[in-house]
């Protein structure tokens, strides 16, 4: 069979315009693209798929109902042959996909790429990341040890003041009153169904306006290009096995702790969620519940319609960079709430 | 803004984020990594003592203990213990601190936090222990020096420890300072720390019984015993430890730090008694026991409970007419001149002029070691201290207090030695209860004259043997030392003996095997040793004069 005989034989089976296909893969890129620390948003990507690669492996032997999901994860831990591994790259696969959101965020947010024309996927963005934070905390949940469990507890019960509908939301989440055999269901189904459903769609939909827009440009008098593939793919590439490299490390040097089976009958001394919400939680518990949870509310929705307030800004105080200080410093507070919330006991 | 600064600003967020994202994930591994100190809360008076403490040279321990300590995380720190005033009797200031502290803080300091548990302890039996320190007996006094009792008996008995501030107890006797961790309390080798040995061997009767036996089975249930609870409604292993029946709280009873709360028994005196209203917190022996039921019936059945303790409770009051039969031999020998020590009329066994006569020193071990062993071995599951280091010991120590008596020529002991009647051995009044806790055994009872021992197992000696032992138990319950519920379950049984007894269900195949086995053992020794004689012989032919000697 000749190579011409070969194309036929595919072009027939498969009658699609590869050359229309290779088209995107032949898009010109800015320049700065070939540095890492400017191609933040693929990183998640690329966790992503790791987290979703473990994420399936460890559904083998995972159990979700107490007490056995325990038990099955203790199982993972140390019996099946590179278990801890698996769980390890997934749980600070878990870490490092929040961090990089948030870091791609603080990047498009700081360089204003999320200005005309570019808001809606701003607006998706955002969506990406209630995404990712939502599958940290119900995957956190399915560990069922003691500090899991009560975090479960209190992250829920934030939603009890919300206004109006706080217990309907409540009773939502948790299948009933309390925190049990069916909160881990629904947590699970969530976190191994919906999830993995709403962030593909948001993910290919951000990807798509991305394509269609054009990454935006730094410095527009920069005119260099590198082309998307393989280019940019390589660095992607390069940044995928750091990636492995740092989450392997941090798999072997920081196990993530089991911890002790859940005990509904025992509250711990001190009760926490997980690390990405230590800023939500130190506002909140510096302030009374209802004010907290409405003040929360208005941050996240001026996140969300962030580039709608950015434009009101540039218009009242032109040429004055407000939001790169005012972002600045959100992310400072953020980080030192957070630092803050960890020592305090 | 140019974007050079922007570039800057991006790579110093981003960085702030990593390095703060390092620092939490580091500070929660290291909170939740197994053993690791939670997190202690010092107050600023008490930062003095710790700083200082932490020195090598200056019992660091002490401090590491403290870190690793509930109260640390709960902000009770040094002089939350240690507070002292002027003119406190353990007022103490530390060479080269500022503030000064109790040298040793009482029960009185505990009391600030825990009081019901100081009172509860304070009025309980553990906190009457030193009163043996007041006691007019002689037979300690005369022959230990308090020099040695201060590392020795006072160091148990202090657990009762009568303080200068007036409160009683010691409450690190069992929770060991300065973690006070209630796992080390529940841990059944701090009750061994004392209850062990010769006379109370409690320690020895817990590993011995199944419930020892399960619990060290289970190396997790080790851990488990700082459990929480005000939070469990049972507990969480499945076997018991001393504190599992004797203190902490089970359905429907809270815990109690007054260890006689639930016991229907006083057996560690010379004569079991039913506890008084005394002690236990003004409860009568009735409510008592039913209070320790509550804990028996986490894992047991009423049926078997009920069985077990009326078994139990007649082999606490069967040594009574033990001790009882050995104080009528000794006053009989005191009248005829044998021994010359007079004081066994009471019912306690002391004397004025101590153990110094051989009889007396058996009848103290009858009643301190002996009695006790078997008194507690039948009412805690310890089988071979009801019957080696119990009955065994307490009959043969009566047996010897009669040889001494037929030796030194009591007529009654010598016409006991002399006889031949199977009845003798019948040494003193019987209990006995048809059956048994652990179900229906078919063989104990059994009477055959092929294979029962004449003496201890056959009735035919006591034709009425049912009936007396039935009017004796009997007698028992009219003096209102048994229940009525007690006295229904013996009646039930009594009248129920033969099946209780298995007399009326067939030996199983295997008892004939087994019939065969033992006359063929029985054999085999008499054609391997009776008959085996080797040319030369020892010590007898010597004496004798047989040719054959070595």
């Amino acid at each position: 069979m000749t190579a011409n005989e070969r194309k036929s034989f595919w072009s027939e089976r498969l009658p699609i315009d590869w050359e229309l296909l290779q088209h995107p893969l032949r898009e010109p890129v800015p320049y700065h693209m070939n540095f890492w620390w400017f191609a933040l948003g693929g990183t998640p990507l690329i966790l992503l798929g790791i987290q979703v690669a473990t994420g399936i492996l460890l559904t083998f032997y995972y159990v979700p109902s107490p007490p056995e999901a325990y038990e099955s994860i203790r199982y993972i831990q140390n019996v099946v042959p590179f278990g801890w591994w698996i769980r390890g790259i997934h749980h600070w696969g878990a870490t490092l996909m929040i961090l990089t959101v948030w870091l791609h965020m603080l990047r498009v947010f700081i360089t204003g790429a999320y200005r005309r024309p570019r808001e809606f996927n701003w607006l998706i963005g955002v969506g990406l990341l209630f995404a990712t934070l939502a599958f940290g905390f119900t995957g956190y949940s399915l560990i069922y040890n003691q500090l899991s469990y009560w975090a479960t507890t209190v992250g829920t019960n934030i939603f009890k003041d919300v206004p109006v509908v706080g217990p309907l939301i409540l009773s939502f989440l948790r299948g009933g009153l309390d925190v049990t055999a069916n909160t881990l269901t629904r947590f699970f189904s969530v976190h191994i169904g919906v999830l993995p459903t709403v962030m593909v769609i948001l993910l290919a939909v951000h990807v798509l306006l991305l394509r269609v827009h054009g990454v935006s440009e730094l410095d527009p008098k920069d005119t260099r290009r590198i082309v998307f593939f393989p280019d940019h793919v390589l660095t992607e590439i390069i940044v995928g096995f750091y990636l492995m490299l740092i989450l392997t490390s941090l798999a072997i040097l920081f196990p993530p702790p089991l911890g002790e089976l859940a005990n509904p009958a025992s509250t711990p001394l001190h009760i926490k969620p997980e690390w990405y919400f230590y800023p939500v939680y130190r506002w909140l518990r510096l302030v009374p519940g209802t004010v907290g949870l409405v003040g929360a509310g208005l941050f996240l929705l001026v996140l969300t319609f962030w580039p709608a307030a950015d434009g009101l800004l540039e218009r009242w105080f032109p040429k004055r960079d407000l939001s790169v200080v005012l972002g600045s410093l959100v992310a400072v507070t953020v980080a030192a709430a957070m630092v803050w919330e960890a020592f305090v006991v | 803004m140019n974007l050079t600064i922007k570039r800057i600003l991006v790579i110093i967020l981003a960085i702030l984020f990593a390095v703060s994202l390092v620092i939490v994930q580091y500070w929660e591994i290291t909170k939740q990594r197994p053993g690791a100190t939670p997190e202690a809360v010092v107050s600023a008076e008490s930062q003095e003592c710790v700083s200082c403490h932490e020195d090598v040279d200056k019992t660091p321990n002490l401090v590491v203990a403290w870190r690793s300590s509930k109260h640390a995380a709960q902000g009770v720190d040094c002089l939350s213990c240690h507070q002292v005033e002027e003119g406190d009797w353990d007022y103490f200031l530390c060479p080269g601190a500022t503030t000064p502290v109790a040298s040793h803080p009482t029960p009185k300091d505990c009391a600030e936090c825990h009081e019901q548990q100081v009172n509860e302890f304070a009025g309980s039996k553990h906190g009457a222990t030193a009163m043996i320190f007041m006691s007019r007996s002689f037979d300690r006094n005369v022959l230990e020096p308090t020099l040695t009792t201060k590392h020795g008996c006072q160091e148990c008995h202090n657990i009762g420890h009568m303080w200068p501030d007036q409160s009683v107890g010691e409450c690190d006797a069992c929770h060991a300072k300065h973690t006070f961790d209630v796992g080390i309390a529940r841990n059944p080798y701090t009750c061994g720390e004392c209850h062990i040995g010769p006379d109370h061997p409690h320690i020895e009767i817990w590993l011995e019984s199944k419930h020892g036996n399960v619990f060290t089975s289970f190396p997790e249930n080790w851990e488990k015993l700082s459990y929480n609870e005000d939070e469990l409604e049972v507990v969480p292993f499945n076997a018991p430890t001393c504190t599992t029946c004797h203190m902490d709280a089970a359905p429907g009873l809270p815990a109690t730090h007054d260890v006689g709360s639930r016991l229907a028994w006083e057996t560690q005196s010379p004569f079991t008694i039913r506890t008084t209203e005394a002690w236990g917190g003004g409860l009568s022996w009735e409510e008592k026991r039913a209070n320790m039921k509550r804990t028996c019936f986490q894992c047991h059945s009423p049926n078997f409970v009920e069985r077990y303790l009326l078994v139990g409770d007649l082999s606490a009051v069967q040594y009574n007419e033990i001790f009882k039969e050995a104080k009528r031999w000794l006053n009989a020998m005191n009248e005829a001149g044998i021994i010359l020590t007079p004081g066994f009329e009471g019912l306690a066994p002391f004397t004025v002029a101590g153990y110094d006569e051989e009889p007396e020193q058996v009848s103290y071990h009858m009643w301190h070691h002996e009695g006790r062993r078997y008194r507690h071995g039948a009412l805690m599951m310890g089988a071979d201290y009801t019957q080696w280091h119990g009955i065994w010991d307490l009959q043969h120590d009566l047996i010897e207090i009669i040889r001494y008596a037929a030796e030194a020529g009591l007529p009654e002991a010598e016409a006991w030695m002399t006889s031949g009647d199977p009845a003798k051995f019948w040494l003193y009044p019987f209990y006995d209860v048809p059956g048994s806790a652990w179900g229906i055994d078919t063989i104990a009872y059994r009477k055959s004259d092929e294979h029962t021992t004449k003496i201890l197992m056959n009735r035919d000696v006591m034709p009425d043997y049912w009936d007396r032992v039935y009017a004796n138990v009997q007698a028992l319950y009219n003096q209102g030392v048994l229940s009525d519920d007690q006295w229904d379950l013996y009646q039930e049984l009594w009248e129920n003996r033969d099946v209780e007894n298995g007399q009326v269900f067939p030996l199983p195949p295997d008892f004939q095997v087994h019939a065969e086995g033992l006359a063929a053992d029985k054999e085999a020794t008499g054609r391997q040793v009776g008959e085996l004689k080797l040319p030369y012989g020892g010590a007898w032919e010597w004496a004798t004069g047989e040719a054959n000697a070595q």
